[in-house]
């Protein structure tokens, strides 16, 4: 997304991933497991999670890996905020 | 700040998401605008450059640059979601080898088709293409001059184009790449209705209560609907979803009744669940009684190869494949009883259990059903009778025009049905369903363009495949190609598209924003502004017609399509284009430049520069010294107006996120045909198909005709052709986006592991894939998303290092002439290290 995005910068972004019934635990454990990436809500098989990152690139690299785990039906990008790092206080 | 405002940034992006996907939010959380504010990025509205979904995305710019785009919010298609493909949208316009200023081929300083790509001016560019275009004209007339533009051309775009073509130049030979797309649903929505595009919504997915999928992976092709089509299947357990494909894909993996089919038996299958439908007593009389009539198509139509081809010689009814006779409900039953359980189970090699189980769906009364397809049914060799087919049962039932009961043609270009379609640029159509064959609507073209009567050729011109193979025949001598890749999408193309893009006697202008493999084989390369460094205008898949604003400028030398096809339109006089008769009738017309005639006509030019939003920037109006895309635009309405095509007033379109047409009196349409929903409906009438003129749908007996070319002995397997959920189409955007690029680098050739084995094969290994025609190197895919059926292979098409293309046969169907992508005979052998 954007291009902007250098070290000053940090992206926070909010996306739907769909999952089969079966295997919505395990798309939740496999999600837990990566980096900056965090569950908010879990509701008939929709799992809306926020992903953080320095770039656009890692997270829709993030996002492309959900994408393909077992039993996901689709995972779609949401809201994106890009913040500068000073006005977050966030280590860069 | 402090980490608290990073918590809240998480807590409202969180819960944006809930709402797009349509959860419960608690009410602290609601979401609030803003968080970019600091940054000064100024947002505005477009739709997503990519599919024909329509997704509303909102796109910020600081200076002067696309820098971020999220999904809309406000945008009732995706509901600020946003697919992979477009969440990385506002990379694709900064490609490091964007195009930048015209190249031409020269030698010595002049033109030479063999010489090398040289930078030149406009002016340079333009009075070569000028001289080249009068010497064809000059020796052998329009029908030697041609076009070939695109579903993803603006609407005004594709107007301007039909004009500048048709009264212009004289010659019908304009043909969209949604010709390789969607042409056999076109036909089929005009044979069966009399009227183009579906009936149905997008609003239909929250209303079923079953989905069949007929040849359409949604899960990678269209991810935001089939988001909402999971959304309502785990949230309503009675929801059924039928998937049918010719091997397993991601869609399958929602599907209640997953089925496998060999390839081109959909057809006897679609008929099998007609003969359900009748033997189990479940049609609806009244319905077919009072909106339908039944019809008997011409069989033994050939499979529109070269007419030389032994085939086409066989082929009994090649000559008039459209032709029908008029049938009853018996006659109906009797020709679809041939097509028993056990027999289409046996054909097709599907379970019966599966079969009936899917019949039923469609037969139960109580079932509200939604039929999906894509390329599955339309690149088909008889397409438009397996888009007739799926109408058959939806009639029968009478399971249409109603919320939750819809069979819907999707598309693949976000404005093949607004531009290609509405706007009419195939061969053979004008404006809102017109065509140049029918007297009337040439002379109603003539009266809105304020062109002499006459002027517009009666005969459909050369449709896709046949413009390739007159090019290589050298009857096609001047070629414009706009907004696609057709080297790369073009079946047999080393055969044909590449033999005529460099056929000496044929000069070959591709306008682009990229050097992609079909701008290399010409002979001049035009630089393009794409997506929102111009104002656009795309139409949908349910005829929603969505604005956008010129919202940053293109880069160095390049121009949109528009305002390349005005600027060349000046470079002619009518004397030199069109027939002394008509001059001689029409005095006043003498002596003035095309751009005269066409668009300063005292009605494209009638809004100036005032009408323009001063909040933009606007290329073409300001170049031309009008508000050109609001006159192309009002003018085009005209067609449409009253008729059933209703457009809203232009102004209004960059206000909303979209309307779906007819919009009248200030409402859009979301079912047609239906009173209550439509307002074209005769009062009392009910249902009424008033795109035909007895009101009529037309149910039709036709019957499985087996493929152009199955495999055999020498050539054992069946090819199938696709895309994959992270490239858009041939690649020439989502390849050059660098995360999009590496989540999928290059094609494969998903393979079943038996099938692989056979061969002596292993994951990852070089294979050639070699047809009659050609040749490509790829690797195999044993994994991965797709699990072949054995004697199946895919092969996604995206990737210009690897031209699936050069192998497949230029089959197409015979009354849409839309190639079969689907169908083909391969051998694959491996490459020794």
């Amino acid at each position: 997304m954007a291009e902007r995005s250098g070290p000053r910068f940090h992206h926070i972004s909010s996306a739907v991933v769909s999952a089969l019934p079966a295997h919505v635990e395990a798309v939740l454990a496999s999600i837990g497991e990566m980096p900056d990436t965090e569950i908010h809500r879990v509701e008939n098989g929709k799992i809306v999670i926020v992903l953080e990152g320095a770039t656009a690139g890692i997270l829709g690299d993030r996002l492309a890996a959900i994408g393909l785990l077992d039993g996901v039906l689709s995972a779609n990008m949401v809201f994106e905020q890009i913040a500068d790092l000073d006005d977050l206080g966030v280590e860069p | 700040m402090t980490l608290s405002r990073r918590e809240m940034l998480k807590a409202q992006a969180a819960s944006v998401a809930a709402v797009a996907a349509n959860m419960s939010v608690p009410a602290e959380a609601q979401p609030v605008a803003g968080g970019v504010d600091a940054l000064q990025i100024s947002w505005s509205k477009a739709p997503c450059r990519f599919c024909g979904t329509g997704c509303g995305v909102m796109v910020g710019v600081k200076d002067g640059k696309v820098i971020a785009t999220h999904g809309d919010t406000k945008a009732e298609v995706n509901r600020g979601m946003n697919c992979i493909k477009g969440y990385f949208l506002s990379k694709i316009m900064y490609g490091e080898d964007r195009l930048t200023q015209p190249l031409l081929r020269k030698k010595n300083g002049v033109y030479a088709k063999d010489g090398e790509f040289t930078p030149i001016s406009w002016e340079e560019a333009f009075d070569t293409m000028a001289a080249k275009a009068k010497q064809v004209l000059k020796d052998k007339g329009p029908t030697a001059l041609g076009m070939f533009g695109s579903g993803q051309w603006t609407i005004w775009e594709g107007y301007s184009a039909t004009k500048l073509m048709r009264a212009g130049f004289r010659s019908n030979n304009l043909d969209p790449n949604a010709r390789h797309c969607m042409a056999s649903a076109a036909y089929a929505f005009m044979r069966t209705f009399g009227m183009d595009e579906p009936m149905g919504v997008y609003d239909d997915i929250e209303a079923t209560d079953a989905f069949v999928l007929w040849g359409s992976n949604m899960a990678e092709m269209h991810p935001i609907l089939w988001t909402r089509v999971a959304d309502r299947r785990l949230g309503h357990p009675h929801v059924k979803v039928a998937v049918l494909s010719t091997f397993t894909n991601r869609s399958a993996d929602l599907a209640d009744i997953p089925i496998v089919f060999k390839p081109g038996t959909d057809l006897a299958i679609l008929n099998y669940i007609a003969n359900h439908i009748i033997t189990t007593g479940r049609v609806n009389k009244d319905f077919v009684g009072r909106h339908t009539t039944f019809v008997k198509g011409a069989t033994e139509i050939g499979y529109g190869l070269r007419p030389d081809d032994p085939r086409e010689v066989k082929a009994r009814k090649a000559a008039d494949p459209a032709a029908t006779t008029p049938i009853d409900f018996e006659a109906y039953a009797a020709f679809v009883k041939d097509y028993t359980l056990e027999k289409v189970s046996a054909l097709s090699g599907v379970e019966p259990g599966f079969l009936e189980q899917l019949a039923e769906l469609y037969a139960d009364p109580k079932r509200k059903v939604v039929s999906f397809w894509t390329m599955g049914f339309n690149q088909h060799v008889r397409g438009v009778w397996a888009n007739q087919l799926v109408y058959n049962i939806h009639l029968l039932t009478g399971k249409i025009s109603e919320p939750g009961n819809s069979p819907f043609s999707l598309t693949g270009q976000p404005s093949a049905c607004g531009t290609a379609r509405e706007v009419g640029t195939f061969a053979h159509r004008l404006p809102a369903d017109t065509t140049v064959v029918n007297p009337e609507h040439r002379k109603r073209a003539e009266e809105i363009w304020r062109v002499p009567a006459g002027l517009i050729p009666e005969k459909p011109g050369f449709h896709a495949v046949e413009q390739d193979r007159m090019l290589r025949d050298g009857k096609l001598n001047f070629y414009w190609i706009q907004v696609n890749n057709n080297l790369q999408a073009a079946p047999n193309s080393s055969n044909e598209t590449y033999l005529g893009y460099r056929n000496p006697e044929n000069f070959i202008v591709v306008s682009d924003a990229y050097p992609t493999v079909t701008a290399l084989a010409a002979d001049l390369i035009l630089p393009t502004a794409m997506w929102v460094e111009k104002e656009g205008a795309y139409g949908n898949a349910e005829r929603r017609t969505h604005f956008w604003h010129q919202l940053v400028r293109a880069p160095g030398e390049a121009r949109s399509d528009l305002w390349q096809q005005i600027e060349f339109s000046k470079r002619f006089t009518t004397d030199e284009v069109w027939p002394a008769n008509i001059l001689d009738a029409n005095p006043n017309y003498r002596g003035k430049t095309l751009y005269e005639v066409l668009y300063r006509n005292g009605n494209v030019d009638r809004y100036g520069l005032s009408e323009l939003d001063p909040a933009y920037e606007n290329a073409e109006a300001k170049a031309f010294g009008f508000y050109v895309q609001k006159g192309l635009f009002e003018e085009y309405a005209t067609f449409g107006r009253g008729h059933g095509h209703d457009l809203a007033p232009f102004d209004t379109y960059h206000q909303v996120r979209g309307l779906r047409w007819p919009v009248v009196n200030g409402k859009e349409t979301l079912w047609r045909y239906r009173e209550g929903f439509d307002p074209f409906v005769t009062p009392g009438a009910g249902v009424e198909f008033y795109g035909n003129k007895d009101g009529k749908a037309r149910i039709i007996a036709v019957p499985y005709e087996p493929p152009a070319e199955s495999p055999d002995a020498e050539f054992d397997l069946w090819l199938v052709t696709g895309r994959v959920l992270e490239h858009w189409h041939s690649g020439s955007m989502t390849m050059r986006v660098p995360e999009l690029f590496r989540a999928f680098p290059g094609a494969r050739c998903f393979m079943h592991p038996e099938d692989a084995r056979a061969r002596g094969l292993n994951q990852g290994a070089e294979v050639r894939i070699v047809s009659r025609r050609g040749e490509m190197r790829t690797r195999v895919e044993i994994r991965g998303r797709n699990r072949m059926p054995p004697g199946v292979v895919f092969v996604p098409w995206f990737d210009a290092s690897q031209l699936i293309n050069k192998t497949t046969l230029d089959a197409t169907d015979p009354i849409s002439k839309q190639t079969d992508f689907k169908k083909c005979a391969v051998r694959i052998v491996g490459v020794s290290a």
